[in-house]
């Protein structure tokens, strides 16, 4: 049965950038990025909106954008929020078999993982995505449901994450007033993980940070499950929002400094001299003592990294073999490697592009991964919902043997 | 203007007031409020279970029923709570006799707070106390068998009880979230708990310029079957009424206001320090008239204390039909007021200790009248140089005067309050009578006294010297003005460079 071309949409809001991409999944599976829209984001701080009218306005620019680049009339998009309010929690629901039936069939599993999705949530709270990580039958693991199988316990171990209804629903109401669809929302560090990890790196235990301008995402995956993901309400933005308090400076020039000067390593013949910035015409403006400047978004950068670390269930660390991934705008800055390395004791990579055609520039920078995250999510999204349905086709044509 | 002493004792002195913990829900209550810091509250833990009484904080204990558990606990049976308390009624008798007002915490649904609390109430109230008792309705997972043993005890409770204030721990459980444990939802109930109780207390204990008593606080509670609305903010520095309005509705009793909605009367009491403002005061009640019905009752009351500096607090105090929050998930205090206050004051006067008052009012009368004419609407400001609070009804102040003749008066609250009795006295009194507004009450050992009795107004002070402490001293810079991003204590708005320099 082949399928067609589909077209899917990434959207983005991000405090620093909204970003759509737009995606083909060629029936081979293979995706080809058609074009890309980006506006700097106004209205949006440490990943939620604050400004309603001011992001509409920037979302309707990008997506203007993405049609043109694309030349594709966008309908709905894949939409990625964040923000501190979302929580990833796992959850186990364990569920027995009645007397009388060795085999697990399916209601059992279903009910097993009803129970799993039960997590204390607070009352202004929903759960956006509910993920299976896998089975167990009697103690047993098993990554795929353990329908048929003998046993008597039945579990299903979740991670589900969860935020704050009401936001989620503004982040909703803004993309319907463009007027978009919404197909789904994905949490961003989930998004970003389907970029940036392959298969092998879930198996191995691999964790992504995407360090933003407004928050950090992680994800964190074991045995090829994702295991934690969250969101920490620190990126960029607190880098230069430092940097301005620190030294005084406006935020502009500090957001310059940052960006040409600023250095996270703590390698201390980096931090000899002074880092200047000149104008137009080649005169210093401003001029900061590196060991100052350095010093100020090391500390920074260190602690949100410290943060995501204190948030990953105990002994989490030890158990990533495949490494860190480190992607969003703010890990481009320099030295950040290292001091990722120096807070993990971790391989730290960047994602490697992935294996999408299309404009090239684009899958290197990682301030797209979360957008182009989307569209491989999308496309699982499809051959998870292609699966039962074409068990229900089948099941179709044995009842009705004139199918297509 | 001739300087004259007024008297602080226009407050209910301490003495009068015992807060008791019954049970072990009663002692964990009772616990609170002792760490939370009332100041000069007599507490007295009763239980049956020696173990648990003897970590009571409570200065006084007595242990209930000591021959009959031994030492243990009720085992969840009221029937052996309700004998327990049987065996120490004369001790219970005695350290209740001679206070005025007895709060009564106990959390019903066990054997000893279920068992033993109408019992208790019922030696007060003999002991012509004015009991108000605090109860909290066991948990739905408790089981059904709880819930009704609670449900007996309770309506025992408001036959007997003065007042009766009724928290429902489920709705406690909803305030705190749903994933901390259940130490912490005790620990938010409890919490709960103790600011109702704190903030009846200075209601009934501390005079203000514009008096609201325990009168003013049963009309706000008059409902049946009622719960109890509860918001207290305080705030300082510019817009500081706005800002504490808004803490006080940011209760989750409350909900944001909501719930005000519906209230037939509402009970505002403000404190604030010497700079409290007219204008302040009009506003606040400006902003708060949008929360609540333009036909609701509103008692008012206000007070100066200088232990407040420049903050100000509010405190609001009303309640709601149970079934009408029944669409509405938040509400967590409930509060019913007993059919017994509402309507018969009179036969409950006898039970009032017995005071010497002629002397004293008529002392005071000239006085007071006096005073009123001195005195404008409301006296914002610190007209008189007091140390302590000052207390002025609307109409009239009596303390000025008074306080010489009262002070040697062991009793000042029977001075405070014109008894029912006053009637007898009705005669030298008659100023009184005319001036003091009709709904005043007196917070007097006297039960509930009915609202045509004259009564001068004891005012509730907000809590004494709680400075805010302010934690935005530094600069945020991008994202200052917003809600800290508070992380295990610390702000990450704030550069790390400068928090983590000291």
């Amino acid at each position: 049965m082949a399928r067609r071309t589909q077209i899917h949409v990434g959207l983005e809001i991000g405090t620093s950038k909204t970003c759509m991409v737009v995606g083909e999944i060629k029936p081979d599976s293979a995706v080809k990025i058609l074009g890309i829209g980006v506006t700097k984001t106004a209205g949006i701080r440490k990943g939620e909106i604050y400004d309603f009218a001011q992001a509409r306005a920037c979302l309707k620019d990008a997506l203007a954008k993405a049609e043109d680049a694309s030349s594709v009339q966008i309908g709905s998009v894949y939409l990625a929020v964040t923000g501190a309010h979302f929580q990833g929690v796992n959850n186990c629901g364990t569920y027995r078999l009645p007397d009388g039936e060795p085999v697990v069939a399916s209601e059992h599993v279903e009910e097993a993982s009803n129970i799993a999705r039960e997590v204390p949530i607070l009352r202004d709270h929903a759960i956006l995505h509910s993920i299976v990580r896998n089975y167990r039958l009697d103690g047993l693991e098993h990554s795929t449901s353990p329908v048929g199988l003998f046993g008597k316990t039945v579990e299903s171990d979740f991670h589900i994450v969860h935020g704050i209804a009401t936001r989620i629903q503004n982040s909703i109401k803004l993309v319907r007033e463009m007027p978009l669809e919404v197909d789904e929302i994905v949490f961003s560090p989930i998004a970003t993980a389907q970029m940036a990890l392959d298969r092998d790196h879930r198996e191995g235990g691999a964790l992504v940070i995407d360090i933003g301008g407004g928050t950090t995402d992680y994800a964190l995956y074991l045995n090829g499950a994702i295991a934690a993901s969250g969101c920490i309400p620190v990126g960029g933005d607190h880098v230069t929002n430092d940097i301005h308090l620190v030294t005084g400076l406006p935020f502009s020039k500090a957001d310059r400094l940052k960006i040409m000067e600023g250095d996270a390593s703590s390698d201390l013949a980096r931090s000899v001299g002074i880092a200047k910035l000149t104008d137009d015409r080649g005169f210093a403006e401003v001029e900061v003592e590196r060991s100052i400047l350095n010093e100020v978004i090391r500390q920074r950068l260190e602690e949100t990294l410290k943060l995501v670390r204190a948030r990953l269930p105990a002994g989490a660390v030890e158990q990533i073999g495949s490494g860190i991934f480190l992607t969003g705008g703010t890990s481009l800055m320099r030295g950040f490697s290292e001091l990722a390395f120096d807070v993990f004791g971790r391989d730290i990579y960047r994602p490697e592009p992935p294996e999408v055609s299309g404009v090239q520039a684009s899958f290197k920078d990682p301030h797209y991964a979360t957008a182009i995250g989307l569209i491989r999510y999308a496309q699982i999204l499809e051959t998870e919902r292609a699966g039962p349905t074409g068990m229900f086709k089948k099941l179709g044509r044995m009842i009705w043997p004139f199918g297509r | 203007m001739i300087p004259y002493a007024r008297d602080p004792q226009q407050t209910i002195p301490s003495s009068a007031v015992k807060i008791i913990g019954l049970g072990g829900a009663g002692s964990n209550m009772l616990e609170r409020i002792a760490l939370d810091g009332i100041e000069d509250a007599d507490l007295l833990g009763l239980n049956t279970d020696a173990r648990t009484l003897s970590t009571c904080l409570a200065r006084e204990k007595i242990q209930l029923g000591s021959s009959l558990t031994r030492g243990l606990g009720a085992g969840g049976d009221p029937g052996l709570g309700q004998q327990a308390v049987l065996e120490a009624e004369s001790e219970i008798r005695s350290s209740i006799r001679g206070r005025a007002i007895v709060f009564l915490c106990v959390g019903l649904g066990g054997g000893t707070g279920s068992g033993a609390a109408p019992m208790v109430t019922r030696i007060a109230r003999e002991e012509g106390a004015f009991v108000v008792v605090f109860a909290t309705m066991p948990f739905a997972f408790e089981g059904l068998r709880r819930r009704e043993q609670a449900e007996t005890a309770l309506n025992e409770l408001a036959v007997l009880a003065n007042a009766l204030v009724t928290f429902d721990n489920n709705r406690m459980g909803e305030l705190v979230l749903a994933k901390q444990g259940i130490h912490e939802a005790f620990t938010a109930a409890d919490h709960m708990i103790g600011e109702a109780i704190k903030a009846v207390l200075r209601l009934v204990i501390r005079p203000g310029i514009i008096n609201v008593g325990l009168d003013e606080l049963m009309s706000a509670l008059r409902t049946n079957r009622s719960r109890c609305l509860f918001g207290s903010g305080i705030a300082n520095g510019k817009d500081r009424a706005a800002k504490a309005l808004k803490n006080a509705l940011n209760s989750p009793l409350l909900d944001q206001g909501a719930l005000l909605k519906t209230a037939q009367t509402v009970l505002v009491h403000l404190a604030g320090g010497p700079d409290l403002t007219l204008f302040e005061i009009e506003l606040l009640m400006q902003r708060l008239q949008k929360f609540v019905p333009a036909d609701a009752q509103i008692l008012f009351g206000a007070a100066i204390d200088q232990g407040m500096g420049d903050s100000l607090s509010i405190t609001l105090i009303s309640a709601l039909p149970e079934d009408s929050l029944a669409t509405s998930q938040r509400a967590s205090l409930s509060h019913q007021a007993p059919e017994s206050l509402i309507p018969d004051p009179i036969d409950e006067l006898p039970a009032t200790t017995p005071r010497k008052p002629s002397a004293t009012r008529d002392a005071v009368v000239p006085e007071a009248t006096r005073e009123a004419e001195a005195l404008p609407l409301f006296s914002t400001e610190p007209e008189t140089p007091k140390p302590e609070k000052h207390v002025a009804s609307f109409t009239f102040t009596d303390d000025t005067i008074a306080s010489d003749a009262m002070m040697d008066e062991p009793d000042h609250l029977a001075m405070l309050e014109d008894e029912p009795e006053s009637e007898v006295f009705d005669t030298s009194i008659t100023p009184l009578d005319s001036v003091s507004s009709p709904e005043s009450l007196l917070e007097t050992p006297v039960a509930p006294v009915d609202a045509e009795h004259p009564k001068l107004k004891l005012g509730i002070k907000s809590s004494g010297p709680q400075a805010e402490l302010s934690l935005d001293s530094l600069n945020r810079g991008r994202f200052e003005g917003e809600t800290p991003n508070v992380f295990e204590g610390e702000d990450l708005d704030l550069p790390p460079f400068l928090r983590k320099k000291k």
